[in-house]
């Protein structure tokens, strides 16, 4: 399976990749420079967090192996799919009860901020190629795709 | 190899995916008293009538077909003959198997209160079929009662406000979701039912009946005779394991099915995981049970060990929670509490680790806070609780995936 790859130590705490997601993910189309930050709607599915003394350190889905949001998923929403390894999201079929969010131990997931009826979760942009656009926007080469065994 | 498995819940379907996977070849058969493959966590939108059927279902629709699994619906597994290998259905059917699991989950418990266990229109909400049955009784503006305010009842309380009835819940805690929140917590939630027409009457029981000539109750009286009229009842005071099946197979039995880690019964090839053997209440502990009972089956020794079960998480009307632990302050604790007008917070720390925390409007990448409670992970004295994040233990292994570096 890919994977996106993180090296942390190349991690400046630009947030390329942060916009690149939300940029993705908008519902309405534009360019990055009409992409309203602050707007709720736009939520990134990957974060940045600063370790406090000048370092970053990348929090991504890692499309696990052996996901726990997987394991948790009472409406059949969540699933791991055999062939590409990409941990998809079924918002239609998400019944809202965010035992994912709780269950994730890298704390990657969240519910949506305006409606907290579905979880915001890296979907590998799979709908745009599966090449993603964090990756592909990410100036300091801290995150790669890469072939895995799963 | 033929791997039975009765019960189509969390743990049942699970385990058959997960035999799947491991043996291509593998027979496998469910049984199931359900006709439809059904989460038990959504029962309420189909009362609510956000959810069918069909869209109950958490497993994809050709899910049988595509695993090549044999499904017997509507079927009532009368016994377990282990000398035999095989199990009986209610229709004399013989089903052999070479390695069995139970999984046939829990049934409600319908407390010997008046005339609870008998009256026509006294519904648990556990199965499918509760539902349906609640969906037929009830009539636009009809009288609900709802007994217990825990997740089920609320679960039920807010099903039937959507559906517009006039719904009363009856609790005998002080407040409500008593076993997972605390009062301030509570309260949150019970302004929002109330201001969606729902009444509580706290620290109250339910104690006596009154039939009306069709065999339903008409009244509810509680423990200071207070006397509430109804249309339906419904009663959310706990499940009971379903161990129906088991009576003279031999297998050990007290409340629940006793196995040991690797989902064994005492009888030699019979399983059980979910809620039947009794570890925990809730779904995901419920996968991983059927997930370990699978392996086992399939000869992968394979031990269940996240068995801490002390979770759960809340929705209602938007407002999330999240709560981790009892709860339950201790003499020497350090408690956290902090709130600001989206979000109130609560942790619980004793002996410099983290034993329970609350976290209500807002829980973002909360899952680090089950990862430290479970593995018992030491806290430092200057440690922000509700900073704590996986960027503290960050580490990222040679094939990508995430890892705990403590």
């Amino acid at each position: 399976m890919k994977r996106i790859m993180i090296d942390y130590m190349k991690c400046d705490g630009c947030k390329n990749c942060t916009a690149a997601c939300m940029q993705a993910h908008r519902e309405e189309q534009g360019t990055i420079y009409d992409l309203d930050l602050t707007d709720p709607k736009n939520e990134s599915r990957n974060h940045i967090l600063s370790d406090g003394r000048g370092g970053y350190r990348p929090i991504f889905c890692r499309h696990c192996d052996l996901p726990e949001c997987v394991m948790s998923c009472m409406s059949g929403a969540l699933s791991k799919d055999s062939v590409t390894g990409v941990v998809s999201y079924d918002v239609n079929k998400c019944g809202s009860c965010f035992m994912c969010v709780m269950n994730c131990p890298y704390g990657v997931l969240k519910p949506d901020t305006l409606t907290r009826t579905k979880v915001i979760k890296c979907d590998f942009c799979m709908e745009k190629g599966g090449e993603p656009s964090c990756v592909k926007n990410c100036p300091k080469k801290a995150i790669w795709v890469e072939e895995v065994q799963a | 190899m033929r791997h039975v498995i009765i019960g189509a819940g969390a743990a049942g379907l699970t385990a058959a995916r997960r035999i799947r996977e491991l043996d291509s070849t593998a027979e496998i058969v469910v049984i199931s008293r359900d006709e439809h493959v059904h989460s038990r966590c959504m029962l309420h939108k189909y009362l609510s009538g956000e959810r069918d059927e069909r869209t109950l279902n958490f497993v994809s629709p050709d899910f049988f077909e595509k695993n090549r699994i044999t499904w017997i619906k509507s079927a009532e597994v009368q016994a377990i003959v282990p000398d035999r290998k095989n199990v009986v259905l209610g229709d004399n059917q013989m089903v052999c198997y070479d390695k069995l699991l139970i999984a046939t989950g829990a049934d409600s418990f319908i407390p010997p209160v008046g005339d609870f266990r008998t009256a026509g229109n006294v519904f648990g909400l556990r199965n499918l079929s509760d539902a349906q049955e609640i969906v037929k009784h009830i009539k636009p503006q009809g009288k609900v009662i709802i007994v217990g305010s825990g997740l089920v009842g609320m679960d039920a309380a807010y099903g039937l406000l959507e559906k517009k009835m006039d719904v009363t819940v009856v609790e005998m805690a002080d407040r409500i979701l008593p076993i997972q929140l605390d009062e301030a917590a509570g309260n949150e939630y019970k302004k929002l039912f109330e201001k969606a027409g729902c009444k509580f009457i706290l620290n109250r029981k339910a104690s006596e009946t009154i039939l009306d000539s069709q065999n339903n109750v008409s009244q509810l009286i509680l423990d200071d005779k207070t006397v509430l009229d109804c249309d339906v009842i419904i009663v959310a005071a706990g499940v009971r394991p379903a161990i129906a099946c088991t009576i003279e197979s031999g297998i050990d039995v007290e409340k629940n099915i006793k196995v040991n880690e690797y989902m064994e019964t005492s009888v030699r090839d019979i399983y059980a995981a979910g809620d039947v053997a009794g570890m925990s209440g809730i779904w995901p502990n419920a996968m991983k049970q059927g997930c370990t009972a699978a392996e086992n089956m399939c000869g992968n020794r394979t031990a269940y060990e996240d068995t801490y079960a002390m979770k759960n998480t809340i929705n209602f009307f938007g407002l999330v929670t999240l709560s981790l632990g009892r709860g339950q302050v201790q003499e020497g604790d350090k408690v956290v509490i902090r709130e600001d007008s989206k979000c109130y917070k609560r942790a619980i720390i004793r002996e410099d680790k983290l034993d329970s925390v609350l976290l209500q409007g807002n829980m973002d990448y909360a899952g680090v806070y089950q990862y430290l409670i479970k593995n018992n992970i030491k806290l430092k004295a200057e440690d922000d609780i509700f900073k704590k994040s996986f960027a503290d233990y960050y580490k990222v292994r040679t094939d990508g995936q995430y890892e705990y570096n403590l």
